[in-house]
């Protein structure tokens, strides 16, 4: 009796809940927040996926053309800038080639400028740069000479089109300048005035023979310029001091017992600017095979020039890029597609991101 | 005067040139003058030596073995991309539709029944979506995109109608110790 009044009581108490009306949930769309530590760009064939390398989430997607190169960032005005280039009917009619900028709250196109179509359309991150004072995007034409595309992002104007053959990759250096790497191995510097027009151009000596042992398209930014890395491991940190072009001692990252390793893959090295940790994706392998993803990944101490660690590489490293935190983060691409996230100076594995196979990433 | 009458008023320069220039010719020269000389062009033309690329192809007795559908293909030495003999191609031709693009980057591979080495030249088709079958990246010889004449990672669908890039051929140019 006691068990039937106490089921009696129980209805009487649910039954008006049961019956409330229910309020109908009501859709909302997410704003960005202000990017926080160690938030990255994983820049796919899809577009730019946002992630926090602290916890693993996503946090929206820059949608842009299948043929954008790489896409970069200027905190104080809180825009993404991104070369696109698109075809009226998809894959023929007539090609437009523009730079799009992106708000950081909406991730939603602002502005687009028309350039000329003659795009480098290639995913290497240095095809595209921002100089120093975040006025000038510099940008990686092949017609099939190379020449470079300036735009001003603050007023929304293309400048001009500057013509630099047989010289690649975009290295902002300074306020307004440019570093580029030639086929007659030497460095090309070019100054731009405060409109975006070339001022000065300066070559430096030669420094490495592009058929015995080229530089690398890929570079990484120091704490004060840049750093270039040879097919077969030579390091060369390089700079300006206005219209000089600085070329540092060359090191050597393969010593006689590592013989036979190599580094290679995507976009394979990176550095830490405050630590001057240089990380650099690493396979055995003969000459020309350059593009042979890491089975490790060597971190090397730029001041010091010795290697302090290898991580092995579950799944070979294709593309690799460090935060530039107090607590940074190794982002490391693999060729599998998948997306680890490593302590950059523990070297512990934290966690795996799924996203579609990442070409190369983007700091923040 | 705006742009259109000046396109206009150029044409019509250009053509009073060619129309005089033409009657004047005319009036120089007979039809049988012209034929001798054009005889004698093309006399000259057989006795000339043909230039590389003309005689590559005049040569057309390269004995090959492999399978022109797998990356391992002696001619794919230096390639990067999609192979067109998978895409309703060969390694000489275009898929239906597709365009050949003009302008390549070569390498220098050897063939394994010959022993010889045959400068390559790899040719882009274009203006279909990319056919992503049998894809291939070897890279003998290839250099970074600074130094683009031996750089194999560069879309190469320039002086094309449409730039999409849809596979990749390689065709013999010559004996490299020609």
């Amino acid at each position: 009796m006691r068990f039937i009044t106490s089921i009696l009581l129980s209805s009487l108490i649910l039954i008006p809940a049961a019956s409330a009306q229910l309020i109908p949930e009501e859709i909302s769309v997410e704003t960005l927040p202000t990017p926080g530590e160690n938030w990255f760009i994983s820049k796919t064939g899809n577009g730019g996926y946002i992630f926090d390398a602290n916890t693993g989430e996503m946090q929206g997607l820059l949608s842009l053309s299948r043929n954008t190169p790489a896409v970069t960032s200027w905190a104080p005005r809180e825009e993404f800038y991104a070369t696109e280039s698109y075809l009226s009917r998809g894959v023929y009619g007539d090609r437009t080639d523009i730079v799009a900028i992106y708000d950081f709250e909406n991730l939603s196109p602002v502005a687009e400028i028309e350039i000329p179509n003659h795009m480098a359309r290639l995913a290497v991150r240095n095809h595209l740069g921002l100089t120093g004072n975040g006025r000038h995007l510099a940008i990686l034409n092949m017609n099939p000479g190379h020449s470079v595309s300036i735009v001003d992002v603050v007023d929304r104007v293309f400048v001009y089109e500057i013509s630099t053959p047989g010289c690649a990759v975009i290295m902002p250096t300074a306020d307004n300048d440019f570093m580029q790497v030639c086929g007659d191995g030497t460095l090309q510097l070019i100054q731009l005035d405060i409109s975006g027009f070339e001022t000065n151009r300066v070559r430096s000596p030669q420094f490495f023979n592009v058929i015995e042992d080229a530089v690398f398209d890929r570079t990484a930014r120091s704490d004060d310029g840049w750093f270039l890395i040879t097919h077969g491991g030579t390091i060369y940190e390089i700079s300006t001091d206005d219209d000089e072009i600085n070329i540092s001692d060359a090191w050597d990252i393969v010593s006689e017992e590592d013989e036979g390793w190599r580094p290679g893959g995507g976009e394979f090295i990176s550095a830490h600017r405050d630590t001057g940790l240089i990380y650099v994706a690493m396979h055995e392998g003969e000459v020309d095979t350059h593009h042979v993803a890491g089975t490790e990944v060597w971190v090397l101490n730029s001041n010091t020039g010795r290697r302090i660690q290898r991580i092995k590489m579950e799944n070979p490293a294709n593309s690799l890029m460090v935060t530039q935190e107090a607590n940074p983060k190794l982002i490391v691409g693999t060729e599998e597609g998948g997306t680890e996230i490593y302590d950059a100076l523990s070297f512990k594995h934290e966690r795996s991101i799924a996203t579609p196979g990442a070409a190369l990433f983007e700091d923040f | 005067m705006n742009i259109e009458q000046i396109v206009d008023k150029t044409y019509y320069w250009v053509d009073e040139k060619a129309r005089a220039g033409s009657l004047s010719l005319a009036r120089k020269l007979s039809r049988r003058n012209f034929l001798s000389r054009l005889g004698m062009i093309l006399a000259g033309a057989a006795a000339f030596p043909l230039l590389p690329v003309a005689r590559s192809f005049a040569q057309n007795s390269i004995t090959e073995v492999g399978d022109p559908q797998s990356c391992e293909y002696w001619r794919y030495c230096a390639m990067s991309g999609t192979l067109c003999s998978c895409c309703g191609g060969s390694y000489t031709s275009c898929p239906p539709g597709s365009e050949p693009s003009p302008i390549t980057w070569v390498g220098t591979c050897r063939n394994p029944v010959d022993g010889r080495d045959y400068l390559m030249s790899y040719n882009d088709c274009c203006g279909k979506a990319v056919c992503s079958r049998c894809g291939c990246h070897n890279t003998e010889g290839d250099k970074p995109v600074y130094f683009n004449s031996n750089s194999n990672t560069v879309l190469w669908c320039f002086g094309t109608e449409n730039t999409s890039y849809h596979c990749t051929v390689s065709l013999v140019l010559g004996a490299a110790d020609e």
